[in-house]
């Protein structure tokens, strides 16, 4: 639902505010306007009516990487529908390289801090910020791991050593049907995918389901027994988040994954329970080598569409912008 | 505890502390090959090897200096390789636990053998070849600990662990749940050990074999110390009971208790502690009692003929096939695995400096650095190359320079470092995914840290295919490490075009060849909403890589 929907839904007729108001019309938009304002402000009303009214089912929030974080995952309902007391949480950013958050090659540090934050407020109980990144592990973990010091008994590692993966099946898999998964993910309660929106110069872009190949064990059989997209879509058959929260506050739109390439600031947080939808928002939503792409053009993404893994017909699903 | 074995113990202890610390990053107050650079072999053989003093060695030059005044106490005192082998004496000695030793008699003629390794060695130093390697005892005991024990012990370690975190699973305990050991692995690893089971096992034959009758650096401070400013003396209260005769570990107490052969003693003053009269004292000034001549002396053509030999050895292995020649002669033969780590100098000057110690390759925090066998003949033996399908050279380490007793490898800042090219990536097109499968895959692309490997569509594939840029590849090897073709890589590291300089800038000398390496980092920031596309990358109304119509 967009701003302009929303306006229409709670001022009444749209045609009304264009032909101009009587002055009984007015009083009254005047009243709800100053009522709207106490409720938004006071923080009770809107959650619950509007959206109990019209769940999202993916959420776009502008604003500064933290703030935009915690209200997109507020307007999923909170953390509290995605963690519950004593769970144990994975959450999965990209630290896969050893470079600062600008260069939109990692996660934002705050954004995952946020998410975190956000996860022991709901009462998680061990939380585990893992990846399996390319370049020496201290390195890239280094931003997030600073980021996550405030909260001490989170552990944010590079796991790269095999005794911490696990041999498992991906029974609902085409191709790809076994894997090494890490023991942590095997063993969490919940799973959060934190991706960075960037390009990716043989998949189109990297998102959350690209971004579950952080996850494994031994990534290079995808690129070489099997193909890429179809793949990766195997691996989300099994490894499938329950929530998607993707960074788009910098978006590496050129030379991706590894960068460095035209860095674009779209102050943008995405997040959906459906990581397709999550990730086919991202790529409607972004500009990739200077040009709008669709969905359907990026194909994991369709793929996954075609087999009910999730939703890239955006169009049809229900979207909540937002500024914070 | 004798004086001699606490010293002897803190020593051995801060050689393999050390030689642990020798890891990236370089975190110890001391330098790491500290003791590497005390080897008078070391020393003195790469001096003639190289023709040039090297100021890294000055411990060294304390070491022999020392040894005039207070004779071979390095030996007892502070070589590891003695300490390595008093300790495997105790296990191999022959005959029974605490029961007396039985040693099979060893003629004392064969002392001379020593001073013939040490003038072999400086006699194939005279043609610039070094073969400091092969009987250095620093060189030997840092292979032995560096490139066998360490790896072992990480392994074992690594076992224990999977061993302990089952146990803890079965009791519900989650033990070092992220910790991993990886374990380092090395080539050549027999070579070593079958120099040490050699060396061990000659405890059946008389205590401290090496030390006696085979090490060179032994036998150069024997030179230094047949008139040593401190002596043993043995008083009147002497009853010539023969105890100090048979315990001497070096045998310089021949069969006279008051005859001390000065260059075999190497003060560890064992004679003193265990004579029961007391008699035995080592004193500032020695007064003369034994023999106090130089070992060599009469012994004119042995020693011609050790350093005959040493120089013929020298002129054979440089008349090898696959000997690289000082320039690029044509008809050279360079294998394509040549490549040297960054800051190596020139090929000829690094094989005279380089000792094969393996602290470059201990410290190597990739495990890339591998000593070679035969790949660039003999006089390449066992020195380092980087082996880009192990491991890729880490940008921001500088360690094997650092570490390096000789300065065969530069010790450069990383900003320097990061111009020391060694080498260039090649795409071997019938092997890549992309160029011949027309498969999607760009590994080589993503890890590269200089942005030299470039995907672009090609007319024919429907995948983007990778392209190096010679000009900003320094040879780091990422792409060939991380190239998931397997048997050779589709992507891989040639030596073409490294910059082997023995002084002056990288920096400057690779501008001049045009060359650019500058690590990835920070992106530039544009406007999310801007009217133009971005035809900077060239892609203009093209596709997009990775994407599909």
């Amino acid at each position: 639902m967009d701003s302009r929907s929303l306006l229409s839904a709670l001022f009444g007729e749209e045609d009304a505010l264009k032909k101009g108001l009587t002055r009984r019309e007015f009083m009254s938009t005047q009243a709800k306007g100053a009522l709207l304002f106490a409720a938004l402000s006071s923080g009770l009303y809107v959650p619950r009516r509007v959206l109990a009214a019209a769940s999202p089912d993916i959420v776009v929030v502008k604003g500064s990487p933290g703030a935009a974080t915690r209200a997109a995952v507020g307007l999923l309902g909170g953390m509290e529908a995605f963690v519950k007391p004593g769970n144990k949480v994975v959450v999965k950013p990209n630290m896969s390289f050893a470079r600062g958050p600008d260069s939109a090659t990692n996660t934002d540090p705050e954004v995952v801090r946020e998410i975190v934050a956000m996860c022991r407020e709901a009462g998680a109980g061990k939380i585990s910020v893992v990846d399996h990144p390319l370049r020496p592990n201290e390195m890239c973990v280094e931003g997030v791991r600073d980021a996550c010091r405030v909260f001490p008994d989170t552990n944010v590692q590079a796991l790269e050593d095999k005794d911490l993966y696990r041999k498992t099946e991906l029974p609902q898999a085409e191709k790809f049907r076994k894997t090494h998964v890490m023991r942590d993910v095997l063993e969490a309660d919940v799973l959060i995918s934190v991706p960075v929106a960037k390009s990716h110069s043989s998949t189109g872009v990297s998102l959350s389901m690209k971004g579950m190949m952080g996850l494994i064990l031994n990534r290079t059989i995808m690129h070489w027994r099997y193909d890429l997209s179809s793949s990766i879509v195997d691996l989300c058959t099994y490894l499938k988040p329950d929530l998607v929260v993707i960074d788009g506050t910098k978006v590496l739109s050129t030379n991706g994954p590894g960068g460095p390439g035209n860095v674009l600031k779209y102050d943008t947080v995405i997040a959906s329970r459906d990581m397709v939808a999550a990730d086919a928002t991202a790529v409607a939503m972004f500009e990739w080598y200077g040009q709008k792409m669709q969905p359907r053009q990026v194909k994991h993404i369709s793929i996954a569409h075609e087999r009910g893994l999730g939703r890239m017909d955006i169009d049809n699903l229900i979207t909540k912008k937002v500024q914070v | 505890m004798t004086f001699q074995r606490i010293l002897q113990t803190i020593t051995f202890t801060a050689f393999i502390v050390l030689l642990y610390l020798a890891a990236f990053p370089l975190m110890s107050p001391v330098p790491v090959d500290l003791f590497l650079r005390m080897d008078p072999l070391v020393l003195i053989g790469t001096l003639v090897s190289a023709r040039a003093f090297i100021p890294l060695l000055l411990p060294a030059v304390l070491i022999i200096g020392f040894t005039f005044f207070l004779g071979r106490f390095f030996c007892s005192h502070i070589c590891p390789m003695g300490t390595t082998i008093d300790i495997s004496d105790q296990i191999f000695h022959p005959g029974k636990k605490g029961g007396p030793d039985i040693y099979r008699p060893v003629p004392a003629s064969l002392r001379i053998m020593k001073y013939l390794v040490l003038l072999f060695i400086l006699g194939a130093a005279l043609f610039g070849v070094s073969l400091v390697f092969l009987a250095s005892p620093l060189s030997l005991i840092t292979r032995l600990f560096g490139l066998v024990i360490f790896p072992v012990v990480a392994l074992l370690m690594d076992m224990g662990l999977f061993v302990l975190r089952g146990a803890g699973e079965i009791l519900g305990l989650s033990i070092f749940p992220y910790t991993a050991i990886e374990a380092p692995r090395y080539a050549l690893q027999f070579f070593i050990v079958l120099i040490f089971a050699s060396v061990f096992g000659c405890a059946y034959l008389s205590p401290r074999f090496w030390c006696r009758y085979l090490c060179p650096a032994g036998a150069l401070l024997g030179l230094c110390s047949f008139k040593p400013f401190m002596r043993r003396r043995v008083d009147e209260s002497c009853t010539r009971c023969g105890l100090c005769v048979q315990k001497c570990p070096t045998g310089a107490i021949r069969t006279d208790p008051f005859k001390t052969d000065f260059s075999e003693c190497i003060v560890c003053l064992r004679c003193t502690d265990i004579c029961p009269e007391r008699a035995i004292t080592f004193a500032f000034p020695g007064r003369n009692q034994g023999k106090a001549e130089s070992p060599l002396s009469g012994q004119r053509r042995k020693v011609l003929g050790a350093g005959l030999a040493g120089a013929g050895a020298a002129l054979v292995s440089l008349s090898g096939l696959r000997q690289q020649h000082r320039g690029e002669a044509p008809g050279q033969i360079v294998p394509p695995t040549l490549i040297r780590p960054p800051g190596a100098i020139p090929e000829a000057d690094f094989l005279a400096r380089c000792v094969r110690c393996g602290e470059c390759m201990k410290a190597c925090p990739t495990n890339t650095l591998q000593p070679i066998g035969l790949l660039s003949g003999f006089t390449a033996f066992a020195s380092p190359v980087i082996t880009p399908q192990l491991g890729p050279c880490e940008p921001h380490c500088t360690v094997c320079g650092q570490v390096c007793p000789t300065g065969a490898i530069r010790s450069l800042p990383v900003s320097e470092k990061i111009w020391a090219k060694v080498g260039t990536a090649y795409v071997i097109k019938h092997k890549c995914l992309a160029w011949e499968f027309d498969q999607e895959c760009l590994v080589c692309d993503e890890v590269c840290p200089f942005d030299a490997v470039k995907l672009q569509r090609v007319e024919g594939l429907r995948v983007a295919a990778p392209f190096v840029d010679e000009s900003r590849c320094n040879g780091c090897g990422f792409c060939e490490h991380h190239c998931p073709v397997l048997g050779d890589r589709a992507i891989v590291v040639e030596p073409m075009n490294a910059l082997r300089l023995a002084t002056g800038s990288y920096r400057e000398q690779a501008e001049v060849l045009g060359f650019s390496f500058e690590m990835k980092q920070q992106s530039s920031y544009e406007p999310a909403e801007r009217e133009e596309k971005d035809t900077s990358k060239g892609f203009e109304d093209a596709l997009p890589p990775g994407f599909t119509e």
